[in-house]
């Protein structure tokens, strides 16, 4: 007869094992199989990393990739601070509406938002054919295939995730302080440049971080709506793949990618809270 | 935020409906495209037609694919919710470092690329035999909406007074008795939460879809994404508008599902 305390050990150990045993099988194991992979080209165990880091031209989509994250989380934290505010000062349905407005677009597919986007930003599209109106452009912008597309793209796919942390951050901000700082003749900037900024911070930070992640590894939107001048990492790895057959190659690649991602949600994880953002949806 | 004047409120109401009108209307250009007549989408449509609807629905390539995906979501969502709504349960019952590490395990297909997955599943599914397989390609979006249903039960599980579950025990409930009448009543709406957002997930799924799905087992956004490489046809805008409103419709059942818990949280 068992005592209660290991009926209790064996009831959660038997809860728990599905889930793991099944993550080790289908997500550990593979990547580990593909670790593995990356160090075993005939060249030598650290030939594809040496390869990768060494080479002017993976290193410039290294590069690329950076500088494209980071181009769009700094325009989708900017946007996103506004929106977020004005949500705390929506009531009732209004809030619903815009709140929604914010969530639904998380459903939809990220191939569906980029077709969109094909659609809107073709040259003979509607965005085109409405700056023509406008006069300001004599003929079509190259939307497509370019730095812009995609940027416009992967804000759109992304900037929800910016919103809904520093939103959930506004929401918990004490407006007592912020009567506190006019009550004492602060003029409205410098109580929202030294009282509601400061505060509101966390949550452009976790907002900054999750954006800039995810379009580390962002593949769809770039694939169709980029050309090849810019390519991603993601982009570089299903090329190795399924062009070059490449394997080791793209193993080392795949995991310079993901030790970026691991570093620098290491070093996010000592200044904002992430895992609460997790569940807004 | 004490009154502003009203100059500040009409700015931050004008860039937020801006934002707000930037993240919906995009999305909902698919529709007007998948009903233009002619075989070249104009938005907005010089002639309506719904002549590409009768296309995608008398195509059986692109049915087979609709049913693939149903398939595929059916059983990537029974799989996630029994194996998440446990791992919930079991994660309640821990504490400390081992809560964290299994909550970063179950969280991790979240974090790590897409991409890299894909590419290690292809690697090894082609061993397994599960590329171009329904089984393979749900296995896969397990990793990928296991988490949903793990953070809702999770959720609602908060919710759960442990004293309700000492009281049923003392009452001589047996442990499925307690769980049947105590416990499921409780998580199930982060259950049908989670489940609802799997099924989503798994429809909505593309990367790692185009490397498992092969020739025999394409999903509907695998056939999109092929198709969408080579032409954009209104058949295409078709299959997009179709799992817009499928989406609408799982969204106003998740809302309405949400707002019940909440109801049910706020009346305890």
């Amino acid at each position: 007869m068992l005592t209660a305390a290991a009926r209790r050990r064996l009831v959660t150990v038997t809860l728990l094992a599905p889930a793991t045993l099944f993550l080790a099988v289908a997500f550990v194991l593979p990547l580990g199989v593909l670790l593995k992979l990356s160090f075993a080209a005939p060249a030598g165990p650290f030939s594809t990393y040496a390869e990768i880091l060494g080479g002017w031209l993976y290193t410039r989509v290294f590069w690329n990739t950076l500088v494209l994250a980071a181009a769009v989380t700094v325009v989708s934290v900017i946007v996103a601070y506004p929106t977020a505010y004005m949500l705390t000062l929506l009531k009732g349905w209004a809030l619903t509406f815009a709140l929604y407005g914010v969530l639904f677009p998380l459903w939809i597919s990220v191939l569906i938002r980029t077709f969109s986007w094909i659609l809107l930003l073709e040259k003979n599209g509607p965005v085109n054919r409405g700056l023509a109106a406008t006069g300001i452009f004599d003929r079509p912008v190259e939307f497509l295939f370019s730095h812009t597309g995609v940027l416009i793209g992967m804000i759109h796919v992304l900037l929800p995730y910016a919103v809904l942390p520093v939103y959930a951050n506004m929401l918990r901000v004490d407006s007592r302080l912020l009567l506190a700082s006019d009550g004492l003749g602060a003029p409205p900037w410098l109580t929202f440049g030294r009282v509601y900024l400061p505060l509101t911070m966390p949550g452009v930070g976790a907002g900054a971080v999750f954006v800039f992640l995810l379009s580390l590894g962002f593949f769809i939107t770039p694939a169709l709506l980029g050309g090849a001048n810019n390519m991603t990492v993601a982009m570089l790895i299903e090329n190795l793949v399924n062009e070059r057959l490449a394997w080791p190659l793209a193993g080392a690649a795949s995991f310079l990618l993901l030790a970026a991602i691991l570093v620098l949600l290491a070093a996010a994880a000592r200044f904002v809270r992430l895992d609460t953002a997790l569940e807004v949806r | 935020m004490p009154a502003r004047g009203l100059g500040f409120r009409l700015a931050v109401h004008g860039v937020g409906s801006l934002v707000l009108g930037f993240l919906l209307l995009p999305i909902f250009a698919v529709v007007p495209a998948s009903l233009n007549h002619g075989s070249f989408i104009r938005l907005p449509p010089e002639a309506w037609s719904t002549r590409w609807y009768a296309r995608f629905f008398a195509d059986p390539e692109w049915l087979t694919t609709l049913l693939t995906s149903f398939e595929v979501a059916a059983i990537a969502t029974a799989v996630s919710a029994v194996f998440g709504t446990a791992a919930a349960l079991g994660l309640a019952r821990t504490g400390g470092r081992l809560r964290a590490m299994l909550t970063g395990l179950i969280l991790a297909p979240m974090i790590v690329p897409v991409i890299v997955t894909a590419v290690a599943l292809y690697y090894v599914g082609r061993y397994w035999g599960m590329t171009g397989t329904v089984a393979g390609l749900a296995m896969a979006h397990v990793l990928m909406c296991m988490p949903f249903v793990v953070l809702n039960v999770g959720v609602s599980l908060r919710a759960l007074d442990p004293s309700w579950i000492r009281a049923a025990e003392g009452l001589g409930a047996s442990p499925p008795r307690v769980f049947a009448t105590v416990t499921l009543p409780t998580i199930l709406p982060g259950l049908f939460g989670g489940a609802v957002f799997s099924i989503i997930t798994s429809f909505d799924e593309v990367v790692l879809s185009i490397f498992i799905a092969g020739v025999q087992a394409k999903t509907l956004p695998v056939k999109m994404w092929e198709v969408v490489r080579l032409e954009f046809t209104p058949v295409l805008s078709v299959a997009s508008t179709l799992l817009v409103a499928l989406t609408v419709v799982l969204f106003v059942l998740f809302r309405l599902a949400a707002a019940r818990a909440q109801a049910a949280g706020a009346g305890r």
